[in-house]
């Protein structure tokens, strides 16, 4: 061999390898790769998304665009920090002029949305995709707070699954492996990542403790959704009683009360000035007045989707208050928080056989007032009644005025604005419109002719829905009717809309359906599926709280447990959770053939004998060396002959099914 | 000074991390000795879940605090999956080829699991060093560049074994410490005198580089080059004959420990060093004569080469006061 060829692989090796090794440590101020980018932007506006689709339109499609312009804007390079600064400030000036400084849940949710919207512009680096990323989590949970809709809920688990497969990508890039994964492989690992924490999530979910009560206040809505409120004002109802989305949901334990019976009664309006009807907030405090219930009872559940507002409604008339909520002098239940989340009741009611027989003076004197100067047509109508009828005969005068007001009105939702004297109007000028006008005329003719009287609102009817046979109100089922006080008798319910339009106020999602459109029938199967389902989310997620935390737990026979227990439990399952995660994250590397699988366990038994197969070891070799010592496995030849045959000679090797059968079936 | 600190008292949390001296490879990593913390930003990412779910408790808003705890499983289970890809994993051997002491050594750490697993974009970690160990089929390599200061033994001391996947919410770590020694070369002189005449018997022997000049011919054996089979008197003697060329003949060169008395001791090695290395590229014999220890040779080749160099790195220090000769 020429010598000058030996020293060449000798020689040392060029210095260039090296340096191609020697790699830099990535750090936080690694440049993102365009993968990474890509991934992390994606996320970030998957987050903003259900967040916009709840904001104003307008605000939402500005934030939409600036969000785009400044991101297409960077793309390079980043902008100038001064123009970044200025960016920022004009548009959380523009978001704060918007929302006319009313300071609130949505204009802190319109800010966050602007300020993520604005974040992209600086997206230079990994640590800058990362506080991207943790910052745009916020959106979704912000969400939540405005909305807790399907599509909300949807829309931002998406956004967070999205989020964690760009922590991936990200993860991968600051690993400095070069391999890049497809965008399906990538979320397949991220939801299975998901579906093994899923556990530990959802006992956390049940078990964690829950507060009763707010740390801190919850913030308001600026612009409140439509609900009962405490007033009413004659013809101002329109938007409520064209709503037909669910204000409550009711499960009877027991039978249901006729449709007709089914008045949900609500805030108790007792001031009149002219206009407006309001509940008199001196009664408030007073303890409720005395009832004698009649012996038919219902006992049912009372799921309310959220309003914003704190008026709770029950069927007439509740036998006990539920905890979390207070009663006034006239029965009317207001809860002590916000009605902001799906809440569920469990109630008991009865109707009244004698709703507070002796009435005091002040309240006699409240349930008479009128204010002067108004309606004198009425006036004078209600005290020619009196003198026809005479003192103490007040069934009489109620009689009048229902058959009065049955045979001369009409029920419409079309009705012109009220003047001054919006009584008279309606009484003797109109004779059409719908229960707001009849039960404030109908109480303010009885008040005039010296009979005790005031308006309830709430909702009426209920459409059973066959999935699951439970009851839906809906909003535009909110009706006004008037209670008036007999002697011996108290407060009794008189609704003289009914007199006029019962079908209206009885009426079920069947019957609207089958008087309009024809097509809905059809698709009513659909719609009660849709809401059964939607029931079944509220009864375990988003109605779930301390209160049904605690039946849960008494339903599977716990018993009534104290928050200590409850953390002992919680430790208990969530372990027990750990461990199954554990289990199913070391599980998805097992050996995927089972043959070898069974063959492998078959291994690691007999190395519980010290008789392990070496990694070196033949499958015959191993045998052998068990076979001299111990004599008696001769089971074992046979297994491994079989197992040498199926692995290396599969097509006489037979079936592989009643191989791993046998496999697993010998214990050494 | 606070930055003093923590380093101080990182060191010192190091010092308990296991193993807590070398060992001899191959090591697998199991719980014992696989410790995981969150990140940067999985301390951030957790005080996020956290004021989501005060806040959805708060508010009783069960959506968010689904997605909250659904975050928290997530991460939770990535602590789990970055824990699992070390867990298992075997360094099964660290190796070096020599080199002079300044350039870098380019250590190779060998790596095996079960196949079953992915195990991607490990971080191996030594000193400065840094590299990225991906697994395929169980097995996996990677080199990193060791800063070398000094001739001798080089203890490439504690790997550190990292990842951040799948979710850089924790960093997963472990130690390796492989017990075994690496060997660097002295470094060689820069500039240096040539090598120094042969003696011998062969002192005088012609100087004949590789040259053209048929010596004589002789049979082929395997392994010849196609080239240097004469054709002709092949032909003439009907079996393959093959040009054998002149050798060079150089007279074997003895490179003298204490010939180079008067230079300082460490220069008297690089001075060596570099003749080793200079005979070898010239293809000459020699012999290495060090103080108090039998010749290495005459030979020459790179196992020659090697057992040369290896000598001189293995000297033992300089003591100081005892300037010239051999301590």
């Amino acid at each position: 061999m020429p010598a000058c060829a030996r020293w060449r692989c000798c020689r040392r090796p060029p210095a260039r390898s090296t340096a191609a090794l020697a790699r830099r440590k990535p750090s936080r101020s690694t440049p993102l790769d365009a993968q990474a980018r890509g991934w992390s932007l994606a996320a970030a506006a998957a987050c903003l998304l259900p967040l916009l689709l709840q904001l104003p339109g307008t605000l939402a499609l500005g934030l939409a665009l600036t969000g785009i312009v400044a991101t297409a804007a960077s793309w390079r390079r980043p902008l100038p920090a001064a123009l970044r600064m200025v960016l920022s400030l004009a548009v959380v000036a523009l978001v704060v002029a918007n929302a006319r400084f009313a300071f609130g849940r949505d204009t802190g949710c319109a800010l966050l949305a602007a300020m993520l919207a604005l974040k992209p512009m600086e997206l230079a680096t990994l640590r800058d995709a990362r506080s991207l990323l943790g910052f745009a989590l916020f959106a979704p949970f912000a969400t939540f707070l405005l909305d807790q809709g399907p599509l909300s809920l949807l829309l931002g688990l998406v956004a967070a699954v999205l989020v964690l497969a760009a922590l991936l990508r990200l993860s991968e890039m600051e690993s400095g492996e070069p391999e890049v994964l497809a965008p399906a492989p990538r979320l397949a690992r991220v939801l299975r990542l998901v579906a093994i924490g899923l556990p530990l999530a959802l006992a956390a979910f049940w078990l964690f403790p829950r507060m009763a009560t707010p740390l801190w206040g919850v913030p308001e809505r600026v612009i409140a959704r439509p609900g009962l409120s405490d007033t009413m004002a004659p013809g101002g109802w329109l938007d409520l009683m064209n709503d037909d989305s669910v204000a409550l949901r009711v499960t009877f334990d027991g039978a249901a009360p006729p449709t007709s019976e089914m008045y949900w009664r609500g805030p108790v309006l007792w001031n009149y000035d002219g206009r407006e009807w309001t509940t008199s907030p001196w009664f408030r405090g007073l303890p409720a007045a005395a009832v004698t219930h009649g012996p038919r009872r219902y006992i049912y559940d009372l799921e309310v989707e959220p309003t914003d507002r704190r008026q709770l409604v029950a069927l007439e008339l509740p036998m006990a208050v539920p905890e979390g909520a207070q009663a006034s002098i006239d029965h009317m239940l207001r809860t002590d928080r916000t009605l902001s989340a799906t809440t569920r009741w469990q109630m008991t009611s009865a109707a009244p056989v004698a709703f507070e027989p002796d009435l005091r003076g002040t309240l006699r004197a409240a349930a008479l007032r009128l204010p002067d100067g108004y309606n004198p047509r009425t006036m004078a109508l209600a005290r020619e009644w009196r003198t026809q009828a005479g003192s103490g005969n007040d069934a009489v005068i109620v009689e009048r005025a229902l058959a009065w007001i049955r045979a001369e009105f009409g029920y419409t939702l079309t009705t012109p604005l009220p003047g001054r004297h919006a009584v008279d109007e309606f009484l003797f000028d109109q004779k059409q419109g719908f229960c707001e006008h009849f039960s404030s005329a109908f109480v303010v003719l009885m008040r005039a002719s010296g009979i005790p009287a005031r308006v309830v609102t709430g909702y009426t009817g209920g459409y059973r829905n066959p999935f699951g046979g439970y009851w839906i109100v809906r909003r535009s089922d909110a009706h006004a009717w008037a209670e008036v006080w007999l002697p011996g008798r108290g407060w009794v319910r008189v609704d003289p809309t009914a007199a006029v339009a019962p079908e209206r106020i009885y009426d079920t999602l069947a019957d609207r359906a089958s008087g309009g459109a024809g097509g809905l029938q059809a698709l009513a199967p659909m719609y009660d599926m849709g809401d059964w389902l939607r029931r079944g989310w509220n009864d375990l997620v988003l109605g779930f709280d301390a209160a049904r935390q605690q039946r849960m737990l008494r339903s599977l026979g716990g018993g009534d447990l104290g928050s200590s227990q409850l953390v002992a439990l919680f430790a208990l399952i969530g372990g027990a959770a750990l461990a199954a995660m554990l289990w199913l994250v070391a599980r998805g590397e097992r050996e995927r053939d089972p043959v070898l699988r069974a063959w492998h366990r078959l291994g690691a038994r007999y190395g519980r004998l010290g008789l392990g197969r070496r990694p070196h070891e033949t499958a015959d070799a191993w045998t052998a060396r068990v076979l001299a010592l111990r004599p008696q496995s001769t089971a074992l030849v046979a297994l491994t002959a079989r197992f040498a045959e199926w692995r290396y000679a599969r097509d006489r090797g037979g079936d592989g099914r009643t191989l791993v059968h046998d496999l697993r079936a010998h214990r050494p | 000074m606070a930055e003093r600190r923590l380093a101080g008292l990182r060191a010192r949390l190091e010092g308990l991390a296991r193993p807590r001296r070398p060992e001899v490879l191959p090591v697998a990593f199991d719980r014992r000795r696989i410790y995981v913390l969150p990140t940067a930003f999985g301390a951030f990412f957790g005080a996020l879940v956290v004021v989501m779910l005060l806040g959805a408790l708060n508010y009783n808003n069960n959506p968010a605090l689904l997605l909250a705890l659904l975050l928290a499983g997530a991460g939770n289970t990535s602590l789990l999956a970055a824990h699992l890809q070390l867990s298992g994993l075997r360094i099964v051997a660290v190796d070096a080829e020599p080199v002079p002491a300044g350039a870098p050594l380019l250590l190779r750490v060998h790596a095996r699991a079960d196949p079953q697993r992915t195990r991607r974009g490990l971080r191996v970690d030594a000193g400065d060093a840094s590299a990225v160990l991906s697994l395929r089929d169980g097995a996996g390599e990677v080199r990193l560049a060791l800063a070398t200061q000094r001739r001798g033994w080089l203890q490439p001391g504690r790997l550190r074994i990292s990842t951040t996947r799948p979710l850089g919410l924790a960093r997963a770590w472990a130690y390796a410490w492989p017990a075994d020694d690496l060997l660097v070369y002295p470094r060689p002189e820069a500039e240096g005198p040539p090598l120094p005449h042969g003696r011998g018997d062969n002192a005088r022997a012609r100087m004949q580089p590789a040259g053209d000049d048929v010596h004589h011919l002789r049979a082929y054996r395997r392994g010849d080059a196609r080239r240097a089979i004469a054709w002709k008197p092949s032909a003439r003697r009907d079996t393959l004959l093959v040009r054998e060329y002149e050798q060079p003949q150089g007279a074997d060169v003895v490179l003298d420990w204490l010939a180079l008395a008067p230079l300082a001791y460490e220069a008297r090695i690089a001075r060596l060093a570099r003749w080793v290395d200079q005979a070898e590229r010239e293809g000459r014999r020699w012999r290495l004569q060090l103080a108090q220890q039998p010749a290495i040779g005459p030979a020459r080749g790179a196992a020659h080469r090697h057992a040369c160099l290896r000598a001189l790195a293995l000297l033992p220090p300089a003591t100081g006061s005892e300037h010239g000769s051999l301590g």
